[in-house]
């Protein structure tokens, strides 16, 4: 046996120890590698991403590169710094047809149209087999346009955007919110928090006090920023929050010297089970449709508000995930032993029994992002939430509905559609699958 | 068993009642005027002081019929600014612009003198006779004075004095400044000096400038941050509502005067026949399906089955819904099916033909309504049935040598059922509420559609009953799922629940 041999088995039993340490981490990745239509899924999730990232590289009305009046330039580029602020266009270039400009060379992108231009001499719905007024076979439009000559190839690939959009930040909300408050219920149950009554007092004044000094007094300039933009809003809602806070901190300093009292100074339990469930109840048995459309009818329309309102109401799922699954974690021993240890509830919830949780709600995630795509959808679709000028797959679809021989609005946009909420339920079954235990292959 | 509905249908009712307040909230902030909405353009336009006083009086009695007229809530947690008799001033948007004020200038004795002598000025005005000579003016004075009632910012409250008082002025200043002013201005030269309620106008034009100031300089901003809670009894608008809810009272549509019950009633025997086919169908052929291909696990036909199931489960409806109507309701494809509506037959026609009719209309929705719920639980049954198919007990069975349909029908079966009994409880609710946007692609005047409808024009008796309806049966679906779980599996009680 030669050395070379022998380094190359200690190296794979080194590899197998690598394997094992990882764990359950590892497990999972390979059992999900072994799901031939799963791993396909995720791939075609990466390119989604790919599209929506780069979709102003992919179809612009601008060229790439460009050489124009003996200077070149690259327009896409140049684009993202103007609007940083950092350059400003050449007096030349400013409020031109890009596509009129005569250029000594140019680099266009694949699709050259953004989803608002109005190509007007291919306006009332061509379809991408008729005959089109194009100058060459460059400016196709592959899949036809809509009856303003919107492109509307141009239109799914910018809607790609929005789409993963919606379905990732409507979900980062509904995580945040659906993990801290299941797990809150899982772990503290109805009997882990004492608190005295002092406290409960306190909280219920500085509830009431907070809300009216945060959002009360403050009501009319909150309600102006919700009329201004959703940017404003946030900062206005930031302000309130931050004084709410303030509010419940003194009244939590003034709990100490009460505790003294006997009467008050006396512990109760918390039924933080109870009231995040009944919570979750009122919120699981208003139709969210219902509730979406009734709030987007209310406000004006942004795709931010869209994403958020998605959020808030769907993250009922994710709690119910990790509060069945910490309610089975919080007696097993090593949440007993941490507790022994003399760790604080926090401390325990955050870096024992959160952790542990996780893996339920991925897929619960992944399904969610389908469905929040979905319900932006259905909401494009008729014609609430998103303004009017964002071209989405939705709007797309609804276009479709307006010119009954159009069948290229109505398919393309709708497979886009289908396929992405497809491939994300797909993924959602292979976590399923490969995170249960009974399913090893 | 009794024991614990009874305490699930005790838990029901602060629900109820937490949905009831979070419908009645969303309601509060809607915009727009549901009495004007209801008189629509009754009292609009130029008018004598009679016509107005006439629309005003028709305005507070729909209002009283309405039963807007009272508080909204059992209490009301506000500021020191405000008076507990806000909710007094008749038109909402009065009120908005005065709660407006009280935000900026917190003192209520001046406001209500500012605003009582904005009302006084506008009557006033409409005692004006109207004629050739001053009708563009009077025009112009009338609609400044009514936009003072909704703006609240000072600059625009100044301008709008300001320009006012400019009119008035040509009137008071000498000859020659008024020859400077434009014909519009001769004219009200002429108007004003015509009538000898204009100079009584001018009067309460200075007290209104007066009251506006003495309302800026006395401004007492820190009344509005000192905390009130004003309590005005059960006669308001909620407990109101509440109990003619509990009672069967559903109130009446802002929109077309209808009684809400007759109007949730038409549409939903529409939504509930469609969904109750649909949930049929469903059943009658999902069921066996997802139950036949688990028993035949891993063959070709299961990978067939369960692959286009899962492609139709992830299928948008109103993708199918939209390509369904175009390529075969009319338009230029295949002209088979009728696009949207139930057909204009009416009920004098045989209903054999109505009966045929309807069912030609309907089966482009039933199949967009169907086969989502067909797809999800054909494959919730086979995913069930797998599952007890594993199980020992089975294998047992089949080791006695008991026929095939036995194993499966009566000793599997009966276990898989469990999940899709729960499924007819989550099912059904869905029903109720109505597929929305099936029925606005197909209009089918549902429940869905009404509510939508109902929704945009703020009709919020509608939108409050279909709101608590569908949240009752969605709790109601909860609660018989459970006591069906109890009844199906002897495993489960609820009578002692010690875990």
């Amino acid at each position: 046996m030669s050395a070379e041999d022998t380094i190359e088995i200690k190296n794979t039993t080194s590899n197998n120890e690598v394997d094992k340490q990882q764990g359950f981490k590892a497990y999972v990745i390979r059992q999900y590698k072994k799901n031939k239509i799963a791993l396909v899924s995720l791939y075609f999730i990466f390119a989604l991403i790919a599209i929506a990232l780069f979709a102003d590289f992919i179809a612009n009305e601008k060229p790439l590169v460009a050489k124009y009046k003996d200077n070149v330039y690259f327009p896409v580029f140049r684009e993202y710094t103007v609007d940083l602020g950092l350059s400003e266009w050449p007096s030349d270039l400013q409020n031109i047809e890009w596509a009129e400009l005569d250029y000594d060379f140019a680099i266009w992108p694949p699709v050259p149209y953004l989803p608002q231009n109005l190509d007007f001499s291919n306006a009332q719905s061509v379809g991408p087999f008729d005959e089109q007024r194009i100058k060459s076979l460059h400016w196709r439009h592959w899949l036809g346009t809509d009856e303003l000559g919107r492109d509307i190839l141009s239109g799914m690939i910018h809607g790609t955007r929005i789409a993963l959009l919606v379905g990732v930040i409507s979900m980062g909300i509904a995580s945040f919110i659906g993990i801290i408050l299941g797990a809150l219920a899982g772990f503290l149950g109805d009997d882990r928090i004492k608190i005295s009554r002092a406290r409960i007092l306190m909280c219920i004044l500085g509830i009431f006090l907070g809300s009216f000094y945060a959002f009360g007094a403050r009501s009319y300039i909150l309600a102006d920023a919700i009329a201004q933009s959703f940017g404003s809003l946030l900062v206005e809602l930031f302000i309130s929050l931050l004084i709410f806070a303030l509010i419940m901190f003194i009244f939590n300093v003034l709990v100490r010297p009460l505790k003294k009292i006997p009467y008050l100074g006396e512990k109760r339990n918390l039924p933080v089970d109870m009231i995040i469930s009944r919570t979750i109840e009122i919120i699981v048995s208003v139709p969210s449709l219902f509730l979406i459309i009734s709030i987007v009818a209310i406000a004006k329309p942004s795709i931010f508000l869209v994403m958020t309102v998605i959020g808030a109401t769907s993250w009922t799922g994710i709690a119910r995930f990790i509060r069945a699954e910490l309610l089975r974690v919080r007696n097993l021993e090593y949440i007993e032993a941490a507790t022994a240890l003399g760790f604080n509830n926090f401390r325990i919830l955050m870096r024992h029994a959160i952790p542990n949780a996780l893996s339920p709600v991925l897929i619960a995630i992944a399904f969610g992002i389908a469905s929040s795509i979905l319900v932006e959808s259905i909401l494009s679709f008729l014609g609430i939430g998103v303004p009017a000028d964002t071209v989405t797959w939705g709007s797309l679809l609804s276009a479709a509905r307006r010119s009954a021989q159009a069948w290229w609005l109505a398919v393309f946009p709708g497979f886009a559609i289908f396929i992405t909420v497809t491939v994300f339920n797909l993924v959602g079954e292979g976590l399923t699958d490969a995170l249960d235990p009974r399913k090893k292959r | 068993m009794l024991k614990y509905i009874a305490k699930r249908i005790l838990v029901f009712i602060p629900t109820i009642i937490a949905i009831s307040l979070l419908t009645f909230l969303l309601s509060l902030n809607a915009p727009g005027d549901p009495v004007e909405n209801m008189l629509s353009g009754g009292q609009q336009g130029e008018g004598q002081l009679s016509n107005k006083l006439a629309g005003e009086q028709a305005y507070r009695e729909k209002r009283k019929e309405l039963g807007l007229d009272l508080p909204i809530f059992y209490f009301s947690f506000s500021n020191y600014a405000t008076p507990d008799s806000l909710y007094k001033i008749e038109k909402s948007e009065h009120r908005k612009t005065l709660e407006r004020l009280l935000y900026i200038y917190g003192n209520w004795d001046h406001i209500s003198k500012y605003y009582s002598s904005l009302r006084r000025f506008e009557y006033k005005l409409l005692q004006v006779n109207k004629d050739s000579t001053n009708a563009e003016a009077l025009i112009k004075v009338r609609g400044l004075s009514s936009q003072l009632f909704t703006i609240y910012s000072d600059t625009r409250i100044r301008l709008t004095l300001d320009e006012l008082k400019s009119i008035f002025n040509a009137f008071n200043s000498s000859q020659e400044q008024s020859y400077r002013i434009t014909q519009s201005r001769k004219n009200i030269d002429l108007m004003l000096s015509s009538s000898p309620e204009l100079i009584e106008c001018n009067a309460i034009l200075q007290e209104i400038d007066d009251a506006y100031s003495s309302m800026k300089n006395n401004a007492t901003r820190w009344k509005n941050y000192i905390p009130v809670m004003n309590f005005y009894g059960l006669n308001n608008q909620y407990h109101n509502w509440i109990s003619k809810f509990v009672q069967g009272d559903f109130g009446i549509s802002y929109q077309d005067k209808r009684e809400v019950s007759t109007v949730i009633w038409d549409a939903l025997r529409w939504t509930l026949m469609i969904s109750m086919i649909a949930i049929l169908i469903t059943y009658l052929i999902a069921v066996p399906l997802g139950v036949n291909s688990a028993v035949h696990k891993g063959s070709k036909r299961d990978q067939i089955v369960t692959t286009s199931l899962f492609i139709l489960y992830s299928l948008p409806t109103f993708w199918i819904a939209t390509m369904l109507v175009m390529f075969f309701g009319g338009g230029d494809f295949y002209d088979v099916f009728p696009p949207y509506g139930l057909g204009d037959l009416g009920p004098e026609d045989p209903w054999i033909e109505r009966f045929f009719e309807t069912a030609y209309h309907l089966v482009l929705p039933l199949i967009c309504l169907t086969y989502p719920t067909f797809a999800f639980l054909s494959r919730q049954s086979r995913g069930g049935m797998l599952n007890v198919l594993n199980q020992d007990y089975i294998r047992t069975a089949r080791a006695k040598g008991l026929a095939d349909n036995t194993v499966i029908w009566k000793h599997s079966f009966r276990n898989a059922l469990l999940p899709i009994i729960t499924l007819f409880a989550n099912v059904f609710p869905h029903a109720i509420a109505g597929s929305v946007v099936l029925e606005i692609i197909f209009s089918i005047p549902g429940m869905g559609k009404v509510a939508f409808e109902a929704i945009f024009a703020r009709n919020y008796p509608i939108v409050f009953t279909v709101v608590m309806f569908s949240a009752i049966l969605t709790l109601v679906g909860y609660l018989v799922a459970d006591i069906l779980y109890a009844f199906v599996d002897p495993r489960i009680s609820y009578g002692n629940k010690k875990a």
